[in-house]
């Protein structure tokens, strides 16, 4: 009787495509798709069907032929029954742009927040990929520089692509997230979804940087990642606090701040979720101690993120 | 006035730290850094927190402002503040500590007693002394005692307070006093703290040159005890022993009392005493051999002083008086055959090989050197009168004599007939002899014919007339006379009647002439003492209650019982107010003495406080905190 390895050691024992998600979580994200409240969509021709009338093979709804319509249109079954004639309308199916905005400054690089998001944005680029939507990726990192971007992509042909972009990318600089989206949107064109990956501790207007993503047609899905320390944080005695970013100073006595705090981030994350609620858009925290598998397959399934 | 003030203000000079400490503080110098992601929450907190509450502000340099409260307090600390116990201040202090007997009395069963009271409020003065006061030690019970010279010392002064026991005598608050009056010549000081129980007379002969401050302890519970023992011979050769019980004022109770002699129980009785009342109870023993009895009071409830509950009595053989006289002295012969208890030498046959005699009766000048405890000299000038009386030829009579005396107790000598005429010389007074230690008994129309004088303990008459040129043999008064001599030569020897010693000093022990002995004598008192050349040891201080034993070469020698025997003590009675000469008057004070309190230690004690406080609030682990 021969030992057949479970699914999860053979996971580990055969070649790995990527470092940030194993096979097995793959061929899970093959089977999940984005799933988007306000379809905002290119001009482009895809998959995705569009608010407006257009030409597929999905039927839309009937309306009365007026002179000028094409007469290639007019349903002639409906015409030899009633003897009117009637124009036949289909969806239009269009394609959408995933944006995946990568926070990499120095925040980021604290207790595995830079190394969750990059998984993430590999799933979510699976997944785009495999939708056959376009993909392309912003990774920010300091102030007054332009983002290091992945132009638009598509295909699964692509993912390796994708696969050694997010790899490769380095963590480090003082960009916060809002100066981030802004310099992204400069350069980004195309509708769709932006999925914001950072830790969202910013002294810059959120409110701004949400307006731009929504006004460029792209819906907000903003996950907030954080750090156990962030969280829960521990610390006794007098402190001074530096900021691994502005390098500026704090001089803190923790003690019963700790509990205002924690209030005050909650209340942060709630401010933050009205943001992107407001604009049609989603928001999610997690911590970096949470497992990958919960955060794709429970967490973001249950709040309809991906289905 | 003020009521306040430092000792040391010139330490205020250290107030300057508070600006380096105000720097260090701001500069943070030691505030660990900790690099975190990004300050946006911890600035809102802190500004919020700063806001929202007015504390906060206060709050944000509470750990300076309880540095700065540690600081002050050290540089008050420093600064030695006192609270001014009095409206002048005192440089020099001495302190009279009675630890007579009746110091030791307990307030209670296993209680504390009126020294450990005096002792703890005086160590209290002592905490509390600031550098520029000086102390000095004085404790008193019979005599007084110097145990420091005035000292800032603490150590020294604790050191010597812990020193101080309570001995088993009476109290004299005037050689206290009169010590501290021998002070005054060499250092100046206005007042004398007086710790006692006032257990001493109303009246002291003393001119006060002092403020006396006179603080009295508590009263104590109840007392009895044995304040005399005594003996007296009987006609049946035996010893009767008299012992009194007495209580303190309001005591009352049953007790009992028990006798024992050598070891072993010759007579036990229970009694019961009333308020105010004594008790004398009487056990007889036979007096055949020296013994040593010991009477024991135990009484049924509680007793506050236990060093009166036990006296001890030596009792000597009885035997007959050693009487010497010659046969020159035919007449005194005579009149001593009849008496009882008497042994006369030299016996019939005109022989004695005996030297040490109880009574000596002689008119030779030869055997002068007789040893005697009574001597009567006939007929014999003593050489230190050689000077002072001469012989005359005409006679004289008897002008006058002292009737009181016991020797000449119903001895009437109106119209004795002397042939002898022994004359003072002339411009020699009565208080000349007085001066050389001889008391004129008996007067003559030109000069003394009877004189008296102790020497030690020797008795010595003197009569300066031969009786057999006189009438007086052949008065009435002449057996009484030698009766009132053998009675007189009976109670020196110590064989009509025996008193208990006293404790304070032992009365002379017959020795070896200038030879070291040993001196052992209760709770380890251990001393060594050199006897004179009469074979006497003297001076030996007895400050406890017990048998106090003479050794040579480890062998006893001779053993003596001291106790308190003193009714005063017993009492535990106290004065509110002692008078002293030129009418003056000392209240006992009704509030412990006002001294002035040193301040540091209670400021140190907060800044301790404080310091612990701050290292818990700030030094603490939330870990910790949470478990």
């Amino acid at each position: 009787m021969t030992d057949v390895p479970d699914a999860s050691e053979r996971s580990t024992r055969e070649p790995q495509l990527t470092t940030l998600l194993d096979n097995r979580t793959l061929s899970r994200l093959e089977r999940l798709r984005i799933n988007s409240i306000r379809r905002f969509t290119d001009k482009r021709r895809g998959e995705h069907l569009a608010g407006r009338s257009g030409t597929s093979n999905e039927f839309s709804d009937y309306r009365d032929y007026v002179p000028g319509d094409d007469v290639r249109f007019v349903d002639w079954n409906i015409f030899a029954r009633l003897n009117r004639p009637y124009l036949k309308l289909y969806h239009i199916q269009e394609e959408m742009h995933v944006a995946l905005l990568v926070d990499a400054s120095s925040s980021m690089m604290f207790e595995n927040k830079l190394e969750r998001a990059r998984q993430l944005a590999a799933a979510f680029g699976v997944m785009g990929l495999l939708a056959t939507e376009r993909v392309s990726v912003g990774v920010f990192n300091s102030v007054g520089e332009a983002p290091t971007r992945l132009r638009p992509f598509r295909g699964r042909a692509s993912m390796m692509k994708l696969f050694r972009f997010l790899e490769d990318i380095e963590g480090g600089g003082n960009a916060p997230v809002d100066d981030g989206i802004e310099t992204f949107l400069k350069y980004h064109v195309g509708r769709g979804i932006a999925i914001v990956l950072s830790d969202f501790l910013t002294f810059g207007d959120m409110k701004r940087a949400f307006n731009r993503l929504f006004s460029s047609g792209l819906e907000i899905f903003g996950i907030q990642i954080l750090g156990p320390s962030e969280l829960d944080p521990e610390v006794a005695g007098d402190v001074r606090f530096v900021d691994c970013e502005t390098a500026e100073t704090l001089d803190v006595s923790p003690g019963e701040l700790i509990g205002i705090y924690n209030e005050y981030r909650e209340d942060y994350q709630r401010g933050l979720a009205q943001l992107c609620r407001q604009r049609s858009g989603r928001f999610v925290a997690i911590s970096t101690e949470d497992s990958l598998e919960w955060v794709l397959f429970d967490l973001l399934r249950r709040r309809g993120w991906i289905v | 006035m003020s009521w306040f003030g430092f000792y040391a203000p010139s330490m205020a000079w250290l107030a300057f730290l508070i600006v380096p400490l105000v720097l260090f503080y701001f500069l943070k110098l030691k505030r660990p850094r900790l690099t975190i992601t990004s300050l946006v929450l911890w600035q809102q907190v802190i500004n919020d927190s700063r806001v929202n509450s007015p504390f906060q502000r206060f709050k944000r340099n509470l750990l300076l402002l309880l540095q700065l409260i540690l600081l002050i307090l050290l540089i008050a600390a420093a600064m030695q503040p006192f609270w001014r116990g009095r409206v002048s201040r005192i440089q020099r202090l001495p302190i009279l500590i009675d630890c007579s007997a009746s110091m030791a009395a307990l307030d209670k069963p296993a209680g504390k007693s009126r020294l450990d009271a005096v002792r703890e409020k005086v160590t209290e003065i002592i905490d509390g002394m600031l550098p520029d006061q000086e102390l000095c030690l004085i404790s008193f019970g019979r005599t007084a005692r110097r145990r420091t010279p005035f000292t800032s010392n603490k150590k020294i002064l604790l050191d010597a307070l812990s020193q101080i026991e309570v001995e088993d005598v009476p109290s004299d608050v005037e050689d206290a006093l009169r010590m501290t009056q021998a002070l005054e010549r060499t250092t100046t000081f206005s007042e004398v703290l007086l710790l006692s129980d006032g257990n001493f007379p109303t009246e002291a002969d003393f001119e006060l040159s002092f403020t006396l401050n006179y603080q009295r302890c508590e009263h104590p519970g109840p007392n009895f005890g044995i304040t005399s023992l005594n003996a007296r011979r009987t006609p049946e050769a035996m010893w009767d022993i008299f012992v009194r019980i007495e209580g303190s004022g309001d005591a009352e109770g049953t007790m009992t009392v028990e006798v024992t002699r050598d070891g072993e129980r010759v007579g036990k009785e229970s009694l019961s005493i009333a308020k105010g009342e004594s008790e004398r109870i009487v056990f007889r023993v036979s007096g055949e051999r020296a013994s040593s009895v010991e009477v024991k009071l135990t009484p049924d409830g509680f007793d506050s002083l236990a060093s009166d509950n036990r006296a001890l009595l030596d009792l000597p053989a009885l035997r007959r008086l050693w009487v010497y006289a010659p046969a020159s002295l035919a007449s005194f012969r005579h009149a001593l055959k009849p008496l009882a208890g008497i042994r006369l030498f030299p016996d019939e046959d005109g022989k004695t090989t005996e030297t040490d005699f109880d009574l000596v009766i002689t008119d030779r000048a030869d055997e002068k050197t007789l040893s005697g405890r009574t001597c009567l000299y006939v007929g014999l000038v003593p050489e230190a009168l050689s000077g002072l009386v001469t012989a005359g030829k005409k006679g004289t009579q008897v002008v006058d004599w002292r009737r009181n005396s016991a020797l000449l107790q119903h001895v009437e000598l109106r119209d004795l007939i002397v042939l002898d005429d022994p004359r003072s010389a002339e411009n020699v007074q009565e208080s000349d002899y007085e001066e050389l230690g001889y008391e004129v008994l008996v007067h003559g129309t030109a000069g003394p014919l009877l004189l008296e004088k102790r020497e030690g303990e020797k008795l010595a008459y003197h009569m300066l007339f031969h009786t057999d040129r006189s009438t007086l043999p052949y008065r009435v008064g002449f057996p009484i006379l030698v009766s009132n001599l053998v009675r007189l030569a009976m109670h020196q020897a110590g064989l009509t009647e025996v008193r208990a010693n006293h404790t304070g000093v032992l009365s002379a022990i017959a020795v070896a002439p200038d030879t070291a002995y040993d001196i052992v004598g209760p709770d380890g008192i251990k001393r060594t003492e050199r006897s004179d050349k009469d074979g006497r040891l003297r001076g030996i201080p007895a400050p406890r209650v017990g048998v106090y034993s003479v050794h040579k070469d480890g062998a006893v020698q001779s053993k003596v019982g001291a106790s308190l025997l003193s009714a005063r003590e017993t009492s535990l009675a106290w004065v509110e107010e002692i008078q002293f000469n030129e009418d003056l008057s000392v209240l006992a004070a009704g509030s412990a003495p006002r001294m002035d309190r040193s301040l540091w230690p209670t400021l140190a004690l907060v800044a301790l406080c404080i310091l612990l406080a701050e290292w818990l609030y700030y030094h603490r682990s939330p870990a910790w905190f949470s478990k």
